[in-house]
């Protein structure tokens, strides 16, 4: 083994989850993928009620900011909503939300760790989730829309500067 | 060129994520691939208090699990002599996917990271490499997991030498996002002993 230290042991293991998945029996990549794709299809009607559901949040979080009685929280909770659009946009056929929503998430994460808060620049994305939630948008991807993502990117450029 | 086939039937996976959405998606998927035994939780305290009260056969975290996170998470799932979980395969599943995101989940203990959003290829990929590839264990001082033996540098072919190695310094976060094949190569090149 080549070890000189006796405080480091090395051993194989192999666990219950690679005996069980090496059975026979178990279903071919392509099929699982098939049939996996079919459960997300499933899925699919409940995901434009949860989708709303999730912008109205992140637009009642982001209003929040403007009320004399907001404090620093309201940032995270934005934040959270936004990543979880980011983190299920694009196994739903909605890449360009994920994309729009990561790049908020990105401006937002600036933001808690020090950076400028503009306004403007999170309404800028919100309008773009907005857009990007219509049904005309599935299968939309980042690339189709250059103007609208290299208009996203400078304004995270910009805002997402940490202060020195 | 024949595809891998895994027999998810009976293994019992522990998926933990806060958005019951995601979790209801990759539920879905593993559905999908067969897998008959899933229980979900929402936050690390769920996970150990289950682990303390079942077995399973694979464990599917999210890294930024409330509260602890799941690299702590991890951490302290391998650390634990007496869990009988600790050797159990994890997957970190993160939309950070910078190169130091990725070697943080290495260091934890993590089998695999796999990025979000999660399709169902790259699930079932990574479940058949952590199935069907043998990796061995270290048990160090300073780490117990999947060999890692990549963090270490500065010894040839990467055979051999670990007392005295030198860790890597990990540099403040920087850098673009890693698509999925560059972080299996973080991985993989656990086994080819070089990074």
């Amino acid at each position: 083994m080549g070890e000189t230290d006796d405080r480091v042991r090395i051993f194989p293991v192999e666990t219950r989850f690679q005996q069980l998945a090496r059975r026979p029996g178990g279903i071919p990549r392509d099929k699982a993928l098939e049939q996996a794709q079919s459960k997300i299809d499933e899925a699919k009607p409940a995901f434009d009620d949860w989708l709303n559901q999730q912008l109205e949040a992140l637009v009642g979080a982001v209003k929040r900011a403007q009320t004399a009685s907001a404090d620093a929280e309201w940032v995270k909770t934005a934040d959270r909503y936004c990543r979880q659009l980011r983190d299920v946009g694009s196994t739903m056929d909605f890449e360009l939300l994920t994309f729009i929503a990561g790049s908020l998430s990105e401006m937002l994460e600036a933001i808690i760790a020090g950076a400028e808060c503009d306004m403007e620049s999170i309404q800028c994305h919100i309008d773009a989730l907005l857009l990007a939630r219509q049904k005309s948008y599935r299968g939309v991807k980042p690339e189709q829309v250059p103007e609208l993502i290299s208009g996203l990117r400078r304004v995270v450029e910009q805002v997402s500067t940490l202060p020195p | 060129m024949v595809s891998p086939t895994i027999n998810l039937r009976d293994t019992v996976i522990l998926i933990a994520d806060s958005s019951s959405y995601l979790s209801m998606l990759v539920h879905s998927i593993l559905r999908g691939f067969g897998a008959t035994k899933i229980l979900e939780v929402r936050d690390s305290i769920s996970v150990l208090q289950v682990l303390n009260n079942q077995k399973f056969d694979v464990l599917l975290f999210d890294t930024r699990l409330p509260p602890y996170g799941g690299l702590k998470l991890t951490h302290a799932i391998r650390r634990k002599v007496d869990n009988e979980n600790r050797m159990m395969p994890i997957l970190l599943m993160s939309s950070d996917t910078r190169e130091t995101a990725i070697r943080r989940a290495r260091d934890a203990g993590a089998n695999m990271v796999i990025a979000k959003p999660i399709s169902p290829a790259s699930l079932y990929d990574r479940l058949s490499w952590v199935a069907l590839t043998p990796r061995q264990f270290i048990d160090a001082p300073t780490y117990f997991g999947p060999d890692r033996r990549f963090k270490i540098e500065g010894y040839p072919n990467g055979v051999g030498r670990r007392k005295g190695d030198k860790m890597v310094e990990v540099a403040q976060e920087s850098g673009p996002a890693l698509a999925q094949g560059d972080i299996d190569n973080l991985f993989s090149a656990a086994r080819m002993g070089k990074d």
